[in-house]
């Protein structure tokens, strides 16, 4: 079964937007969709979506990169200084020039060295972890509020913004309707859960999430409509003939390094700076992997992994602004497999029927079995979801056909 | 240069022009082209060179030659692959240049590309000499090269791998149009129908090939070099390859290819240089030589004979298969229902273009791939058995890629002649050095593989070098049952023959031999029995003595559908 355009948006929006819905009308529990929720995940998305990014282009210019958790290390640390000391854009532009330092390292020494490209990264993450408490040491302690692990506190924010009309968006001092805010509380099947989820998404947006989430169409453009795009992917996918055609591989990945840093350390800026209003130490917990992981969910493109971080955004979202709803995330997975099971027999892939039958039956067990569901299980919830479809999907994933492999100039056995 | 100054921003433009400006430069006009003015040096190179050499390398029509190579030497660490090549290609033909493997067609053709400078010697392209640091001076001069192992990006579309590099593009961003038109335009010239938005990795080796080809084209070559095209080709195939290419030379290109395949090179050349341990030993027309000579030639000595010799076949049967077939996740059967036995003493050849099964079924039979049906080795059923099983009840492989599956490229030749017999070479899980490389070196002389000694890694071979250590390894083995993929895929003939006579004393010696190649002489002139694979499914089983190339090609590619 194949799937157009407008029928792919329907399944991949719609569907499960409904099903949401009668999970929410069915459990009582209105946070699923409430604008709380769906705002708090777009913050908590945007971080590992732009970890996902910067994985995105080092490996489409050929380059594998375990060393995102570091570079967003640096963004953290480099962001949480200059937020500090010169006001939170500063900090901003330092977090990307932070990471942008990483990529830098990690390009040298694989490009340049040839060193192997998953060694250079754990050695950049555990560089980047005691080398930052090294910088904490000298900068922040004995600060007011400062340490080893802390910066001081910043004293101004990223500004916030809602959207005019649609969520109630001042436009020169006129207070415009907030539309979305209304239909939401009115508690309609489907169009509460829509208008919930859309006014997530259009209010009480800081300016640092919007040039985050850009990063989905501005990479897409680059390296899908330019000229240098083309030749960046050239060089993940067949360095060889990419040379013997005069394109420079050493030097586009090095640039797609560097970019792939700016990415992570923007991820980091993101945290020290819009999330919180310092520099902690292991603020990152963990999230450059999860945007690893999410640049798998997402076959190496961008819209995927914009997909993939939504989803860990959005099961992080759901545990920070209600919790008691998530358990009713199981009874969503449990439907939404029951969906997939029907697809797989339509389609008689025995496999894929098989392995989300298990999922929906895990899933509807412990909605019924466990009232009190620990914290650790719902948050392997998104790893638990992209093992399933790495499990289901993986012979339909593209990976760049030379990612991984180190390239020397002139050489072609 | 002539093109210098003339880097109009599209290719094809310029492309034309310098076709006009061939055009215009033959009738005589040189002075009235105001399209494109040549450097003054090159006027100047032109008009005061000798009678004799104007008569000797030019053609009627007083045209510069389209390359001239002046006593171009070349060497690696450890050997000269190019000692004192002169050779002339005129524009507008078809030049062969055939060699044995190792005879240094490829370094040579690598360093006209500019992949690497001679250490001596000249290059002249229309007459004006150059000097190439890279494969960028090259394409700029009008020189363009389709590789033997294409250099195509698997996951981008045809049309991202035609363009890369020499991108139409408006401020940075892709002109995908106006490349789509191009492209469509180029393709319609030289005979062909190509879908620009596919990925390549859809696509079958001759549309790859093609693809290669405008690439060049798409740069503007108007010399192009094929390294070994028709290696990898069916007969049909190959002969549309030379269909396009003949409107090419129509069209004032120069195509210069390298084989070793004489009747093709005696049937579309006009000129063939024949080059032997890295010299050129003459240049010569089809008319005037046979193709033994030309082959006498090029070994420098007699010929073996590839003739087919009767054998015995005993009634043992050594492998025998039922049913067999291989299918994939959301793929269709790859290898569907093959039933076939041999035995001992026999060889069964298999026909087909590559990608029809061949290699999913020889996975299958080494246990690598899941297959059902029954597959048995001398009577024992290993339809479960693993391949370590397997390959002890005595099946042993010579694989379809030598890089890919047959060894490790940076490691030494000895480590490779090791692997899948360290059983044999070790005592208590210590490897018995001494032996494993003595056992490399018999191989070597067996098999003459050109070497310096058993240390040198893999990767410093010529292809051809590392097919032979590669087969004599599998030979060594002394198996029951032998699958062997393209045996003689990249070697010279003397080592082609040898190979041929080991795999027949084998056989003589009772040996069964599943025989896939795509080289259709060997495979009729070895087999004893062909079947032909289309689209994972025996279609026809042959004798040798009622194929014709001409029958198997028709079946080979679906065009006829045999009862069996």
């Amino acid at each position: 079964m194949k799937l157009t355009g407008r029928a792919r948006l329907l399944v991949f929006f719609a569907v499960p937007v409904a099903l949401m819905s009668i999970v929410r009308l069915w459990s009582g529990e209105d946070a699923l969709t409430s604008s709380d929720t769906i705002g708090a995940s777009l913050r908590l998305s945007v971080p590992i979506l732009l970890a996902g990014m910067a994985g995105l282009w080092a490996e489409r210019c050929g380059v594998l990169n375990i060393g995102i958790e570091g570079m967003m290390i640096f963004g953290t640390w480099f962001g949480g200084w200059g937020a500090w000391q010169f006001g939170p854009w500063v900090g901003l532009m330092f977090a990307v020039v932070g990471g942008m330092l990483g990529g830098l390292i990690h390009a040298v020494a694989t490009v340049r060295f040839n060193v192997d490209q998953i060694i250079s990264g754990v050695v950049l993450n555990l560089l980047a972890f005691f080398g930052v408490r090294y910088m904490s040491d000298l900068a922040f302690v004995g600060q007011p509020g400062g340490g080893v692990s802390q910066s001081p506190p910043q004293t101004s924010a990223i500004p916030r913004f809602d959207i005019p009309v649609l969520s109630g968006g001042e436009v020169f001092g006129w207070k415009s309707p907030n539309i979305l805010l209304n239909l939401e509380e009115r508690g309609w099947f489907f169009v509460s859960d829509l208008a919930g989820i859309l006014h997530g998404l259009t209010h009480n947006l800081s300016w640092g999430t919007v040039i985050g989430v850009a990063a989905v169409p501005a990479t897409f453009w680059i390296l899908w409509r330019t000229r240098i795009g083309l030749r960046l992917r050239s060089s993940g996918e067949s360095p060889v003939a990419a040379e013997t055609l005069g394109v420079n591989v050493i030097r586009l990945r090095y640039l797609g390094l560097l970019v792939s840093g700016g990415l992570a350390g923007y991820a980091g800026g993101i945290l020290s700076i819009v999330a919180s209003s310092y520099y902690r130490q292991g603020q990152t917990a963990g999230r450059g992997y999860i945007g690893l992981a999410t640049m798998i969910f997402g076959n190496w493109r961008p819209v995927g992994v914009l997909g993939g971080a939504s989803l860990f955004g959005y099961a992080e979202g759901v545990k920070l602004v209600a919790n008691d709803a998530i358990s009713t995330l199981f009874l969503f997975v449990a439907l939404a497999a029951v969906l997939l099971v029907v697809a797989a027999v339509v389609n008689r892939n025995t496999t894929r029927g098989i392995v989300t039958a298990f999922v929906a039956v895990i899933a509807a067990y412990t909605y019924l079995a466990i009232d009190d569901v620990p914290e650790s299980l719902t948050q392997s919830l998104p790893y638990f979801a992209t093992l399933v479809v790495l499990a289901t999907a993986s012979q339909r994933l593209r990976p760049p056909a030379m990612a991984g492999i180190p390239y020397r100039r002139g050489e072609s056995h | 240069m002539t093109v210098e100054g003339t880097r109009a921003k599209a290719r094809v433009p310029l492309f034309v022009a310098v076709r006009l400006f061939a055009a215009v430069r033959r009738s005589g006009a040189l002075w009235r082209c105001g399209v494109t003015v040549p450097p003054l040096g090159w006027v100047w190179q032109y008009l005061s060179m000798p009678d004799s050499a104007a008569n000797g390398s030019a053609s009627a029509h007083g045209t510069a030659p389209a390359v001239e190579l002046h006593n171009i030497s070349k060497g690696f660490p450890g050997v000269i692959a190019n000692r004192d090549i002169s050779m002339t290609v005129e524009r507008g033909t078809i030049h062969a240049i055939v060699g044995e493997n190792g005879a240094g067609k490829s370094t040579l053709m690598k360093t006209l590309y500019g992949l690497h400078q001679p250490d001596s010697g000249t290059i002249a392209v229309n007459g004006t000499e150059v000097e190439f640091s890279s494969p960028s001076d090259a394409i700029e001069a009008g020189i363009g090269m389709v590789h033997q192992h294409f250099m195509l990006a698997d996951n981008l579309t045809v049309l991202e791998n035609i363009i890369l590099g020499a991108e139409p593009a408006k401020g940075g961003v892709i002109d995908s149009r106006e490349a789509a038109r191009q492209i469509t335009e180029l393709a319609r010239s030289l005979g062909v129908e190509i879908d620009v938005n596919s990925p390549v990795a859809e696509l079958g080796v001759g549309q790859r090939q093609r693809v290669e080809i405008l690439k060049v084209l798409y740069r503007g070559a108007k010399t192009l070099i094929l390294d070994e095209p028709t290696a990898v080709l069916v007969p049909q195939e190959v002969d549309e390859l030379f269909e396009n290419l003949r409107r090419l030379v129509d069209a004032g290109t120069t195509v210069l290819f390298i084989s070793h395949k004489l009747d093709e090179v005696l049937a579309v050349s006009s000129r063939i240089t024949v080059i032997r341990q890295g010299t050129t030993v003459g240049t010569v027309t089809p008319a005037e030589v046979t193709r033994r000579q030309l082959a006498e030639m090029m070994v420098g000595s007699d010929l073996p004979q590839p003739e087919p010799r009767t054998s015995e076949v005993l009634d043992r049967v050594r492998l025998e298969v039922n049913n067999l077939s291989v299918s994939r996740p959301g793929r269709r059967d790859l290898v569907h229902d093959v039933s076939f036995a041999i035995r001992s003493g026999e060889i069964l050849g298999v026909a087909g273009v590559e990608g029809n099964g061949q290699f999913e079924l020889c996975s299958a039979l080494l246990g690598r791939e899941h297959s059902s049906g029954t597959v048995a080795i001398d009577g024992k059923d290993v339809s479960h058995a693993s391949v370590r099983d397997r390959k002890n009840a005595g099946i042993a492989y010579v694989p379809f890629d030598r890089q890919r599956e047959g060894l490790m490229l940076t490691s030494s030749l000895w480590e490779n002649n090791l692997l899948g017999q360290e059983e044999k070479f070790s005592k208590y899980g210590f490897v018995n050095v001494a032996a494993a490389r003595a056992a490399c070196r018999e191989v070597i002389s067996r098999f003459g593989v050109l070497t310096p000694n058993e240390d040198v890694p893999a990767f410093a071979l010529s292809g051809g070098n590392q097919q032979k250590l590669v087969v004599g390894r599998t030979m060594s083995m002394n198996p029951a049952v032998l699958l062997a993929a393209h045996p003689t895929r990249g070697i010279d003939v003397g080592a082609q023959a040898a190979v041929w006579e080991e795999i027949r004393t084998a056989r003589d010696a009772g040996l069964a031999v599943l025989l896939v190649s795509a080289d259709l002489e060997e495979l009729l002139g070895l087999s004893d029995r062909v079947i032909v694979m289309f689209e994972g499914s025996v279609v026809a089983e042959l004798s040798p003595r009622d194929a014709t190339p001409e029958l198997l090609g028709s079946y080979m590619t679906g065009a006829k559908v045999a009862a069996r």
